[in-house]
Protein backbone atom coordinates (compact mmCIF):
# COMPACT_ATOMS: atom_id res chain seq x y z
CA UNK A 1 0.00 0.00 0.00
CA UNK A 2 1.48 3.40 -1.01
CA UNK A 3 1.35 6.20 1.53
CA UNK A 4 0.22 9.46 0.35
CA UNK A 5 1.54 12.87 1.35
CA UNK A 6 0.07 16.45 0.15
CA UNK A 7 2.75 18.93 1.12
CA UNK A 8 0.81 22.03 1.75
CA UNK A 9 1.16 26.08 2.91
CA UNK A 10 -1.64 27.84 4.15
CA UNK A 11 -0.09 30.59 2.35
CA UNK A 12 2.43 30.56 -0.58
CA UNK A 13 5.92 31.46 -0.94
CA UNK A 14 7.03 28.90 2.19
CA UNK A 15 9.32 26.61 0.41
CA UNK A 16 6.63 24.32 -0.35
CA UNK A 17 7.36 23.00 -3.76
CA UNK A 18 11.74 22.76 -3.00
CA UNK A 19 10.46 20.51 0.38
CA UNK A 20 8.33 18.36 -2.19
CA UNK A 21 10.98 17.93 -4.99
CA UNK A 22 13.82 17.39 -2.35
CA UNK A 23 11.71 14.97 -0.08
CA UNK A 24 10.47 13.24 -3.48
CA UNK A 25 14.21 12.71 -4.67
CA UNK A 26 15.38 11.62 -1.48
CA UNK A 27 13.10 8.64 -1.09
CA UNK A 28 13.97 7.62 -4.59
CA UNK A 29 17.91 8.06 -3.77
CA UNK A 30 17.69 5.59 -1.17
CA UNK A 31 15.29 2.97 -2.95
CA UNK A 32 12.10 3.73 -2.34
CA UNK A 33 9.96 3.70 -5.45
CA UNK A 34 8.55 7.63 -5.79
CA UNK A 35 5.60 9.38 -7.11
CA UNK A 36 5.33 13.36 -7.26
CA UNK A 37 2.74 14.60 -8.38
CA UNK A 38 1.89 18.41 -8.90
CA UNK A 39 -1.67 19.05 -8.87
CA UNK A 40 -1.47 23.06 -8.06
CA UNK A 41 -3.53 23.18 -11.62
CA UNK A 42 -4.06 26.66 -11.05
CA UNK A 43 -0.52 27.24 -10.50
CA UNK A 44 1.69 24.75 -11.66
CA UNK A 45 5.48 24.86 -10.27
CA UNK A 46 6.96 23.10 -13.06
CA UNK A 47 8.56 21.57 -10.13
CA UNK A 48 11.46 24.82 -10.95
CA UNK A 49 11.89 23.18 -14.52
CA UNK A 50 14.35 20.75 -12.68
CA UNK A 51 12.70 17.41 -13.77
CA UNK A 52 12.50 16.09 -16.50
CA UNK A 53 8.63 16.50 -18.36
CA UNK A 54 6.12 13.56 -19.03
CA UNK A 55 3.86 13.06 -22.11
CA UNK A 56 0.52 13.80 -20.79
CA UNK A 57 -0.68 16.49 -17.90
CA UNK A 58 -1.71 16.46 -14.50
CA UNK A 59 -4.85 17.38 -15.79
CA UNK A 60 -5.67 14.92 -17.96
CA UNK A 61 -6.01 12.50 -14.96
CA UNK A 62 -8.46 15.05 -13.38
CA UNK A 63 -10.46 15.60 -16.93
CA UNK A 64 -10.32 11.43 -16.82
CA UNK A 65 -8.46 11.60 -20.10
CA UNK A 66 -5.79 9.60 -18.82
CA UNK A 67 -4.85 7.39 -16.03
CA UNK A 68 -1.64 8.36 -13.80
CA UNK A 69 0.41 5.94 -15.13
CA UNK A 70 0.27 7.00 -18.61
CA UNK A 71 0.59 10.72 -17.40
CA UNK A 72 3.46 10.02 -14.81
CA UNK A 73 7.56 9.58 -16.46
CA UNK A 74 9.97 7.67 -14.94
CA UNK A 75 13.01 10.48 -14.26
CA UNK A 76 15.05 8.03 -12.38
CA UNK A 77 17.85 7.50 -15.15
CA UNK A 78 17.95 11.63 -15.58
CA UNK A 79 18.08 11.75 -11.87
CA UNK A 80 20.30 9.16 -10.74
CA UNK A 81 18.27 7.69 -8.24
CA UNK A 82 18.25 3.93 -6.93
CA UNK A 83 14.62 3.89 -6.88
CA UNK A 84 11.68 4.48 -9.38
CA UNK A 85 11.03 8.14 -9.53
CA UNK A 86 7.85 9.26 -11.13
CA UNK A 87 6.78 12.75 -11.83
CA UNK A 88 3.65 14.21 -13.66
CA UNK A 89 3.28 17.84 -13.88
CA UNK A 90 0.70 20.11 -14.37
CA UNK A 91 -0.04 22.21 -17.47
CA UNK A 92 1.51 25.87 -17.14
CA UNK A 93 -0.15 26.64 -20.36
CA UNK A 94 -2.36 29.49 -19.30
CA UNK A 95 -5.20 28.52 -21.77
CA UNK A 96 -4.85 25.43 -19.26
CA UNK A 97 -4.48 27.22 -15.74
CA UNK A 98 -7.55 29.45 -17.17
CA UNK A 99 -10.00 26.84 -18.14
CA UNK A 100 -9.36 25.17 -14.38
CA UNK A 101 -9.91 28.32 -12.69
CA UNK A 102 -13.86 28.48 -14.49
CA UNK A 103 -14.30 24.64 -13.64
CA UNK A 104 -17.43 24.27 -11.34
CA UNK A 105 -18.21 22.02 -8.21
CA UNK A 106 -19.35 19.00 -10.14
CA UNK A 107 -16.26 18.71 -12.02
CA UNK A 108 -14.52 19.42 -8.78
CA UNK A 109 -16.28 16.44 -7.53
CA UNK A 110 -15.68 14.71 -10.16
CA UNK A 111 -11.69 15.70 -10.36
CA UNK A 112 -11.43 14.55 -6.63
CA UNK A 113 -13.34 10.79 -6.93
CA UNK A 114 -10.51 10.58 -10.31
CA UNK A 115 -7.61 11.20 -7.74
CA UNK A 116 -8.61 8.82 -5.28
CA UNK A 117 -8.62 6.33 -7.94
CA UNK A 118 -5.14 7.55 -10.01
CA UNK A 119 -4.21 6.82 -6.08
CA UNK A 120 -5.37 3.77 -5.89
CA UNK A 121 -3.90 3.11 -9.68
CA UNK A 122 -0.45 4.26 -8.02
CA UNK A 123 -0.54 1.38 -5.16
CA UNK A 124 -1.22 -0.96 -7.39
CA UNK A 125 1.94 -0.34 -9.80
CA UNK A 126 4.00 -0.95 -7.25
CA UNK A 127 4.48 2.95 -5.78
CA UNK A 128 6.28 3.06 -1.90
CA UNK A 129 5.13 7.01 -1.63
CA UNK A 130 3.53 9.21 -3.34
CA UNK A 131 3.75 13.01 -3.00
CA UNK A 132 1.03 15.62 -3.98
CA UNK A 133 2.64 19.24 -4.20
CA UNK A 134 -1.07 21.18 -3.33
CA UNK A 135 -1.33 24.59 -4.22
CA UNK A 136 -1.27 27.29 -1.21
CA UNK A 137 -3.75 28.71 0.96
CA UNK A 138 -7.30 27.00 0.49
CA UNK A 139 -9.09 25.99 -2.67
CA UNK A 140 -10.49 22.91 -4.94
CA UNK A 141 -7.46 21.95 -6.02
CA UNK A 142 -5.53 21.91 -2.77
CA UNK A 143 -8.11 20.50 -0.66
CA UNK A 144 -9.03 17.77 -3.02
CA UNK A 145 -5.58 16.66 -2.64
CA UNK A 146 -5.49 17.07 1.00
CA UNK A 147 -8.79 14.64 0.76
CA UNK A 148 -7.03 12.03 -0.97
CA UNK A 149 -3.52 11.79 1.15
CA UNK A 150 -3.14 10.06 4.27
CA UNK A 151 -0.78 12.50 5.96
CA UNK A 152 -0.48 16.32 5.14
CA UNK A 153 2.89 18.30 5.59
CA UNK A 154 2.42 22.21 6.26
CA UNK A 155 5.42 24.06 5.50
CA UNK A 156 5.50 27.52 7.11
CA UNK A 157 7.60 30.55 7.99
CA UNK A 158 7.21 31.27 11.29
CA UNK A 159 5.42 33.98 12.53
CA UNK A 160 2.71 35.35 14.99
CA UNK A 161 0.20 36.23 12.03
CA UNK A 162 0.84 33.33 10.47
CA UNK A 163 0.73 31.12 13.17
CA UNK A 164 -3.12 32.03 13.14
CA UNK A 165 -3.56 31.52 9.49
CA UNK A 166 -2.10 28.45 10.08
CA UNK A 167 -4.62 27.24 13.02
CA UNK A 168 -7.44 28.22 10.93
CA UNK A 169 -6.40 25.50 8.48
CA UNK A 170 -5.50 23.17 10.73
CA UNK A 171 -8.85 23.45 12.82
CA UNK A 172 -10.79 23.81 9.44
CA UNK A 173 -9.22 21.39 6.78
CA UNK A 174 -6.98 19.60 7.86
CA UNK A 175 -8.83 18.12 11.12
CA UNK A 176 -12.08 17.37 9.58
CA UNK A 177 -10.76 15.64 6.71
CA UNK A 178 -9.32 13.34 9.87
CA UNK A 179 -5.83 13.75 8.17
CA UNK A 180 -2.34 13.30 10.53
CA UNK A 181 -0.65 16.07 9.78
CA UNK A 182 3.17 17.52 10.77
CA UNK A 183 4.48 20.81 10.54
CA UNK A 184 7.79 21.81 9.19
CA UNK A 185 8.63 25.62 9.97
CA UNK A 186 11.14 26.81 6.91
CA UNK A 187 13.27 29.85 6.70
CA UNK A 188 13.84 29.88 10.61
CA UNK A 189 15.72 32.90 11.74
CA UNK A 190 17.00 32.67 15.25
CA UNK A 191 16.28 35.83 16.53
CA UNK A 192 12.69 35.41 15.62
CA UNK A 193 11.10 33.77 18.37
CA UNK A 194 7.82 32.82 17.56
CA UNK A 195 7.40 29.16 16.48
CA UNK A 196 4.55 28.06 14.45
CA UNK A 197 4.15 24.22 16.00
CA UNK A 198 0.35 24.84 16.09
CA UNK A 199 -0.07 25.26 19.75
CA UNK A 200 -3.79 25.36 19.69
CA UNK A 201 -3.42 21.86 17.85
CA UNK A 202 -0.08 20.26 19.46
CA UNK A 203 0.98 19.04 15.95
CA UNK A 204 4.31 17.66 16.03
CA UNK A 205 7.09 19.47 14.48
CA UNK A 206 9.25 17.13 12.03
CA UNK A 207 11.41 20.10 11.01
CA UNK A 208 12.55 23.36 11.73
CA UNK A 209 15.10 24.59 8.85
CA UNK A 210 16.71 27.74 9.20
CA UNK A 211 16.83 30.45 6.06
CA UNK A 212 19.69 29.60 4.06
CA UNK A 213 20.39 31.96 1.13
CA UNK A 214 22.17 29.16 -0.75
CA UNK A 215 19.12 26.83 -0.79
CA UNK A 216 16.94 29.53 -2.38
CA UNK A 217 19.39 30.48 -5.36
CA UNK A 218 20.83 26.86 -5.98
CA UNK A 219 17.52 25.42 -5.58
CA UNK A 220 16.03 26.76 -9.01
CA UNK A 221 19.49 24.82 -10.65
CA UNK A 222 19.80 21.60 -8.61
CA UNK A 223 18.18 19.11 -6.43
CA UNK A 224 20.33 19.56 -3.20
CA UNK A 225 19.73 15.64 -2.06
CA UNK A 226 21.04 14.76 -4.86
CA UNK A 227 23.87 17.14 -5.99
CA UNK A 228 24.74 17.99 -2.19
CA UNK A 229 23.47 15.03 0.61
CA UNK A 230 26.01 16.81 3.03
CA UNK A 231 24.41 19.97 3.07
CA UNK A 232 22.75 20.92 6.06
CA UNK A 233 19.72 21.69 4.37
CA UNK A 234 19.86 17.75 2.25
CA UNK A 235 20.68 16.42 6.03
CA UNK A 236 17.18 18.00 7.31
CA UNK A 237 15.36 16.76 4.17
CA UNK A 238 17.15 12.68 5.22
CA UNK A 239 16.02 13.44 8.82
CA UNK A 240 12.12 14.16 7.94
CA UNK A 241 12.14 11.50 5.64
CA UNK A 242 13.79 9.35 8.63
CA UNK A 243 10.66 10.25 10.86
CA UNK A 244 8.04 10.17 8.23
CA UNK A 245 9.34 6.28 8.07
CA UNK A 246 8.98 5.21 11.49
CA UNK A 247 5.31 7.79 11.63
CA UNK A 248 3.96 5.43 8.68
CA UNK A 249 5.48 2.29 8.86
CA UNK B 1 -36.64 71.53 11.91
CA UNK B 2 -37.26 73.36 9.21
CA UNK B 3 -39.46 71.71 6.18
CA UNK B 4 -36.44 71.48 4.31
CA UNK B 5 -34.80 69.69 6.47
CA UNK B 6 -37.13 67.34 7.25
CA UNK B 7 -37.88 66.87 3.42
CA UNK B 8 -34.24 65.37 2.79
CA UNK B 9 -34.57 63.37 6.17
CA UNK B 10 -37.67 61.63 4.05
CA UNK B 11 -35.53 61.35 1.53
CA UNK B 12 -32.78 59.96 2.84
CA UNK B 13 -35.29 57.67 4.95
CA UNK B 14 -36.26 56.24 1.70
CA UNK B 15 -33.81 55.86 -0.41
CA UNK B 16 -32.60 53.59 2.96
CA UNK B 17 -35.84 51.60 2.41
CA UNK B 18 -35.32 51.05 -0.87
CA UNK B 19 -31.58 49.77 -0.72
CA UNK B 20 -33.07 47.07 2.02
CA UNK B 21 -35.85 45.86 -0.28
CA UNK B 22 -32.86 46.08 -2.75
CA UNK B 23 -31.27 43.17 -0.85
CA UNK B 24 -34.30 41.50 0.00
CA UNK B 25 -34.81 40.86 -3.65
CA UNK B 26 -31.00 39.58 -4.26
CA UNK B 27 -31.51 37.57 -1.27
CA UNK B 28 -34.31 35.86 -2.20
CA UNK B 29 -32.79 34.77 -5.21
CA UNK B 30 -29.76 33.31 -3.91
CA UNK B 31 -32.39 31.36 -0.94
CA UNK B 32 -34.44 30.05 -4.72
CA UNK B 33 -30.58 28.93 -5.74
CA UNK B 34 -29.74 26.88 -2.66
CA UNK B 35 -33.56 25.21 -2.14
CA UNK B 36 -32.88 24.00 -6.04
CA UNK B 37 -29.16 23.39 -4.78
CA UNK B 38 -29.92 20.91 -1.64
CA UNK B 39 -29.78 18.17 -4.26
CA UNK B 40 -26.47 19.04 -5.70
CA UNK B 41 -23.44 17.74 -6.09
CA UNK B 42 -20.85 16.72 -3.26
CA UNK B 43 -17.71 18.15 -3.62
CA UNK B 44 -15.05 18.85 -1.05
CA UNK B 45 -16.19 21.89 0.36
CA UNK B 46 -19.45 20.79 0.64
CA UNK B 47 -18.03 17.71 2.47
CA UNK B 48 -16.25 20.19 5.06
CA UNK B 49 -19.24 21.56 6.01
CA UNK B 50 -21.46 18.36 6.41
CA UNK B 51 -21.94 16.57 10.55
CA UNK B 52 -18.75 15.20 11.52
CA UNK B 53 -20.68 11.50 11.11
CA UNK B 54 -21.87 12.19 7.75
CA UNK B 55 -18.52 13.97 6.83
CA UNK B 56 -16.62 10.40 7.76
CA UNK B 57 -19.26 8.19 6.27
CA UNK B 58 -18.95 10.56 2.22
CA UNK B 59 -15.06 10.64 2.80
CA UNK B 60 -15.39 6.73 3.19
CA UNK B 61 -17.52 6.16 0.02
CA UNK B 62 -15.32 9.03 -1.92
CA UNK B 63 -12.87 6.19 -1.30
CA UNK B 64 -14.43 3.22 -1.86
CA UNK B 65 -16.44 4.10 -4.85
CA UNK B 66 -19.07 2.43 -4.84
CA UNK B 67 -20.16 0.26 -1.61
CA UNK B 68 -23.03 -1.53 0.34
CA UNK B 69 -23.77 -0.29 3.57
CA UNK B 70 -21.90 -3.73 4.96
CA UNK B 71 -18.99 -2.61 3.23
CA UNK B 72 -18.86 0.93 4.52
CA UNK B 73 -19.51 0.03 7.74
CA UNK B 74 -16.47 -2.37 8.08
CA UNK B 75 -14.77 0.80 6.78
CA UNK B 76 -15.78 3.08 9.43
CA UNK B 77 -15.91 0.97 11.79
CA UNK B 78 -19.42 1.35 13.07
CA UNK B 79 -22.94 -0.85 12.80
CA UNK B 80 -24.17 -1.93 9.51
CA UNK B 81 -28.03 -0.57 10.82
CA UNK B 82 -26.09 3.20 11.55
CA UNK B 83 -24.05 3.50 8.62
CA UNK B 84 -27.31 2.80 6.56
CA UNK B 85 -29.04 5.41 8.38
CA UNK B 86 -26.41 7.85 7.69
CA UNK B 87 -26.23 6.49 3.78
CA UNK B 88 -29.65 7.18 3.59
CA UNK B 89 -29.81 11.04 5.25
CA UNK B 90 -26.99 11.43 2.39
CA UNK B 91 -29.05 10.45 -0.48
CA UNK B 92 -31.93 12.29 0.99
CA UNK B 93 -29.77 15.69 1.02
CA UNK B 94 -28.79 14.40 -2.82
CA UNK B 95 -25.34 13.90 -1.89
CA UNK B 96 -25.61 10.03 -2.90
CA UNK B 97 -26.97 7.86 -4.77
CA UNK B 98 -28.52 4.16 -4.72
CA UNK B 99 -28.60 1.95 -6.79
CA UNK B 100 -30.20 -1.79 -6.79
CA UNK B 101 -28.06 -4.93 -7.80
CA UNK B 102 -30.15 -7.69 -7.30
CA UNK B 103 -30.13 -8.13 -3.83
CA UNK B 104 -27.42 -6.10 -2.84
CA UNK B 105 -27.53 -2.33 -2.59
CA UNK B 106 -25.07 -0.14 -3.89
CA UNK B 107 -24.26 3.77 -2.64
CA UNK B 108 -21.65 5.87 -4.67
CA UNK B 109 -21.21 9.61 -4.41
CA UNK B 110 -23.95 11.32 -7.05
CA UNK B 111 -23.75 12.82 -10.33
CA UNK B 112 -25.47 16.12 -8.50
CA UNK B 113 -29.11 17.18 -9.97
CA UNK B 114 -27.74 20.41 -9.81
CA UNK B 115 -25.21 22.67 -11.29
Amino acid sequence: MAVTIAIHSYKGGSGKTSFAINLASAYASVGKSVCLLDVDLKAPSSFNYLLPEGKHWVNDIFEGRYGVMDVVKDVSKEMGTKGAFYVGYSNPDILAVREVSSKDRKWQSKALKLLMAAKKDLSNAGIDVVILDTGAGVDFTSVNAIAVADHVISVGRPGASRQRLMEQVIGGVYMPLDKDCYIIENMCHSDNPTDISGKKFDLPVLASISCMCDVAVRGDNEVLVLTEPGHMFSKKIYDIMESLDKITS
Amino acid sequence: MTDNSSTEEMIRLLREISGKLDRILIQGSVDKESDDGILDVLDVMTLLTLPDHLRTTATALFELGSATADELAERTNKERAVESNYLNQLVRMGHVAKNRNGRKVYFSIGEGLGK
